[in-house]
């Protein structure tokens, strides 16, 4: 297990240093660089050279990158453009907003997708699965703008159970926690909705594939009742792929989170991420791309440990 | 002698989708006694499997069982499904071919062996486990205690085996089912898992049902034995009478195929097995067989005991019956292939790094590394078959790929003068193409997206010939190995194992090679077919003077094709000689206990000379 962790560990970071030069060229291949932006397009050529000298972009190259590395490992992401604030500091509010929603959407997802796939995959062939395997191809379908949108109108608007719209106006009191929760609800069921509809098909599938395992016959050659099979013996390998989709799918999840942040005007890395692409604050969208690139890795380390968990097989030599 | 296990009319209909339900197994009788062994014998589609699945009631779903199945006095057919659960594990014990995929991969085989106690016991984990350890050491899996905890990866196939052993016999059964326990088993393990099952059957009284293809296996084990083929009994009585004289020719047939040493030829079935839906409603059989008369297609022949077995053909007493007679003369007069060396390997030496280490340390070189080739050398000659066999992990496998370059070593590979490591870009492919290789899956082995004939033209493409050119190429060797050209536009997965197998050979061929590395060829296969394809592989060989490398653990199927055989053990060659001198006097211990452990290669059974009645039969 220890050398599992250490093979993985160092693939992880020789990605992460990778991925952290991507992001410096990246900032360095913004058309006309990064001080035209902050000037804008009418800016003179001796204001964007003055710029370039505070900015630090006026040294060598490999000068530049070795500072980049340098501020990096002290947790300097240097000041945001738009708000003038330092970008690590604007990252943790808005990263906590996201985890919160994110970590509470794929625990209820996940566990939600256990529960219709065991369903599905014991079932495939009677009428359950059938209805099941049609709800999730047309959930499957719909856009997560458009779950929240209706999440909103029947739950906020017709019931009026739920707030329809962020907690941006919260975030600098200290809301109660019941007011947080109450704010978080429809977000979370909006993301979770539409990642249980893919989770739950793909762990329905492993299931009903698990269940013509060889293993299986033997269990119930043994005199073993079904619900002991099911419980005892495929669960568990069949939740090995679902980790190692859930650890791929963090990125598509941060992708989606654009467009729910936003539907709910909820202050997370996705509304901030569009924001700043909208005002081409570098800074701030070097350090979100940087950040989603680091929780993908880990997210793809902790699947591995995981799976490491669950599956003697990975442990070994 | 009290019966166990009692079939009694029994036949089978399995529902496939929404066709109506195909009959798979028809008026199967059989009875187990206490402490006996009854091998229910028959390849693939024989519907052996069938009836030990419809004697635990662990049939898919919508299949239809009738007649009757005794279990000592209740009829297994009555129970419910608790009741039925209750037999299973605890009256009736059952082991599979496959031990790596039928034990759970992610539980440890001590909770497995428990769960199987438990469940009809209700005893407490502490119970169970003194239990499961008392099982592990009766089934000889050295120091049980230690390996309690450890997962089925990390056991060897025969320990694994000896695991599911384990399991089978935590209630102590009266029956033991065994479904091919021993296919793909090393031979010197199976033999030993042979030995247990018989050391434990004789101890416990208890009766197995023993599945298997091959009879070889089961000559000296078995009490009883019973031929099926095509869902229906074709032949049984007591396996003294049985291979004394078998009379059925399908049973004729069956053992004619198998491999023995100095067999001028075997003996293969023409034809193939019938589909289910269309199977003929005489003898089922009348199609391939050499004796068959018109009347034959009529109705099933009625069973007819002669000599012993009971056999249902109706010309039973005018078939001759097997000749048994040692004909070892017949293989010395091969070899004789003065045209020179093909292959030279000098000093062959393959390291292996080991799996699952750290990305730092195989990036500076240091990762532990074992060795899997220690410096081997040999020639192979013009025409020459040489086959290699040994255990797994002998590096029987490592060799094949270094000759086809497929892993980097040491020393020196020379073919027909040219040295692989001297030359470099065009010289080299050429070079290379002109070693083809056949892989022990067929299936896996073509692109399950290519069609057949794409996938046998693939190499005429390298040499630069027209589309026209390569379909016509392509067709004109599917023909030459067997197989009729309309299989060109299908895919892989619509065509049997063996048929797949003549397609690998065919694209071996397209690259008109000088030598074909056979890995494994013919080990997946039923024997019959296995028969065919090594006859096949016979006729090319001399017909375009190829020489081979045989690779496998089957020492029969070697002896059979091999002019001479190297004895790998642990990455050594132990020794290398020509086959009959090796096999009838070996010189190494190791290679004393190989042919032990393959009954057909032991003077003393003798090598059957199939009837010469059948052969003249099935030339004219
Ligand atoms: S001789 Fe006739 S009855 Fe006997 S096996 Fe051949 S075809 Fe069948």
């Amino acid at each position: 297990m220890v050398r599992l962790i250490i093979t993985r560990l160092s693939t992880s970071i020789v990605s992460l240093i990778i991925l952290i030069t991507l992001v410096f060229f990246m900032v360095h291949a913004t058309p006309g660089g990064p001080a035209y932006s902050i000037l804008g397009v009418k800016a003179t050529a001796k204001a964007i050279a003055a710029m370039n000298l505070k900015l630090g972009l006026a040294v060598p190259l490999p000068r530049q990158y070795a500072v980049w590395w340098w501020h990096l490992l002290q947790g300097r992401l240097g000041y945001s453009y738009q708000v003038n604030q330092p970008v690590a500091l604007l990252i943790r509010v808005y990263m906590l907003n996201t985890l919160a929603l994110y970590l509470s959407a794929i625990v209820l997802g996940t566990i939600l997708s256990i529960i219709v796939g065991l369903i599905q995959g014991v079932y495939y062939d009677r009428l359950a699965g059938r209805i099941i395997g049609g709800l999730q191809l047309i959930f499957y379908a719909l856009p997560s703008f458009f779950v929240g949108t209706i999440l909103i109108l029947i739950f906020a608007v017709q019931f009026r159970w739920f707030p329809t719209g962020g907690i941006s106006d919260l975030r600098i009191e200290n809301p109660g926690i019941f007011v947080y929760i109450s704010h978080l609800t429809l977000p979370v069921l909006t993301v979770a909705i539409v990642s249980i509809a893919g989770l739950s098909r793909y762990f329905g599938q492993t299931v009903r594939e698990e269940l013509t395992k060889e293993y299986v016959r033997t269990a119930a050659a043994k005199g073993v009742a079904f619900p002991r099979i099911l419980f005892g013996h495929v669960l568990r390998n069949a939740l090995r792929p679902l980790v190692t989709i859930l650890g791929l799918s963090f990125p598509y999840i941060f992708a989606g989170s654009i467009v729910v942040e936003s539907v709910f005007s909820y202050p997370g890395l996705g509304w901030l991420l569009w924001q700043s692409a909208l005002g081409q604050d570098y800074p701030v969208i070097s350090a979100i791309v940087l950040l989603i690139g680091v929780l993908t890795i880990l997210g793809n380390l902790l699947a591995d440990i995981v799976n490491g968990l669950l599956d003697p097989r990975e442990r070994f030599d | 002698m009290s019966a166990i296990l009692k079939l009694d009319d029994v036949s089978v209909a399995l529902r496939r989708g929404k066709a109506r339900a195909m009959p798979i197994l028809d008026h199967l009788s059989l009875e187990v006694s206490a402490g006996k062994m009854l091998a229910l014998v028959g390849e693939s589609g024989s519907g052996k499997t069938i009836a030990t699945l419809a004697t635990m009631r662990l049939l898919p779903r919508g299949a239809k069982i009738t007649g009757r199945i005794m279990l000592g006095e209740t009829d297994l057919l009555t129970l419910d499904e608790p009741a039925m659960r209750r037999v299973r594990g605890r009256d009736i014990g059952m082991i599979f071919q496959n031990p790596l995929s039928a034990l759970n991969p992610t539980t440890r085989i001590g909770a497995q062996i428990n769960e199987a106690y438990r469940t009809h016991t209700g005893h407490s984990d502490r119970a169970a486990r003194a239990r499961t350890l008392e099982l592990l050491g009766e089934v000889g899996i050295p120091d049980p205690a230690a390996r309690f905890d450890d997962y089925p990866h990390q056991f060897s196939g025969g320990m694994r085996q000896r695991v599911m052993i384990a399991m089978a016999l935590a209630c102590s059964p009266k029956l033991l089912i065994a479904d091919e326990p021993t296919t793909g088993l090393d031979p010197l393990v199976a033999k030993q898992i042979l030995a247990l099952l018989t050391r434990l059957r004789r101890t416990h009284n208890m009766g197995v049902l023993f599945i298997t293809h091959d009879l070889s296996v089961v000559e000296e084990y078995a009490d009883d034995v019973h031929v099926l083929y095509a869902g229906r009994t074709v032949e049984a009585g007591t396996a003294a009478d049985f291979f004394a004289a078998p009379r059925h020719p399908y049973s004729q047939a069956l053992l004619g195929a198998i491999p023995r040493l100095g067999q001028a030829r075997l003996l293969s079935i023409p034809g193939t097995l019938p589909d289910p839906e269309q199977r003929p409603s005489g003898c089922r059989f009348a199609p391939r067989c050499a004796w068959a008369e018109p009347a034959c297609a009529e109705s099933y022949p009625a069973p007819q005991s002669l000599g012993g077995t009971t056999a249902a053909c109706r010309l039973i007493a005018h078939i001759p019956p097997f000749v048994a007679s040692t004909n070892v003369a017949a293989g010395q007069g091969r070899q004789s292939h003065a045209a020179g060396t093909l292959l030279e390997v000098e000093n062959l030496t393959v390291r292996y790094a080991r799996t699952n280490t750290s990305l730092i340390s195989s990036l500076f070189g240091t990762a532990p590394k074992f060795t899997a080739l220690d410096n081997v050398s040999f020639t192979l000659g013009k025409g020459e078959c040489l086959g290699i066999v040994g255990e797994s992990g002998s590096g029987k496998s490592t060799l094949g790929r270094a000759i086809l370059q497929m892993v980097g070593y040491d020393g020196r590979i020379i073919l027909d003068g040219e040295d692989f490591t001297a030359l470099r870009g065009a010289a080299l492919r050429r070079l290379r193409m002109s070693v083809q290789v056949v892989f022990q899956d067929p299936r896996e082995s073509l692109n399950p997206r290519l069609r057949i004939g794409d996938s046998v033209a693939e190499p005429l493409k390298f040499m630069g010939k027209s589309s026209a050119a390569r379909r016509q190429a392509a067709a004109g060797l599917l023909e030459r190995v067997g197989l009729s050209a309309r299989l060109l536009d299908v895919y892989p997965h619509t065509i049997s194992g063996g048929q797949a197998q003549r397609v690998a050979i065919a694209r071996a061929l397209a690259a008109e090679p000088r030598m074909i590395v056979l890995d494994e060829p013919t080990s997946s296969l039923d024997v019959s077919t296995q028969a065919m394809l090594l006859n096949l592989l016979k006729d090319l060989a001399k017909e375009r003077g190829l020489s081979y490398i045989l690779i496998s653990h089957d020492l029969a199927a070697v002896s059979y094709m091999a002019d001479r055989i190297a004895v790998l053990n642990g990455g050594k060659c132990l020794e290398i000689g020509p086959s009959v001198a090796l096999l009838a006097n070996p010189s190494h211990d190791y290679t004393k206990k190989l042919v032990d452990a393959s009954p057909q290669l032991r003077p003393s059974t003798g090598s059957l000379q199939i009837s010469q009645s059948i052969q003249s039969r099935q030339a004219s």
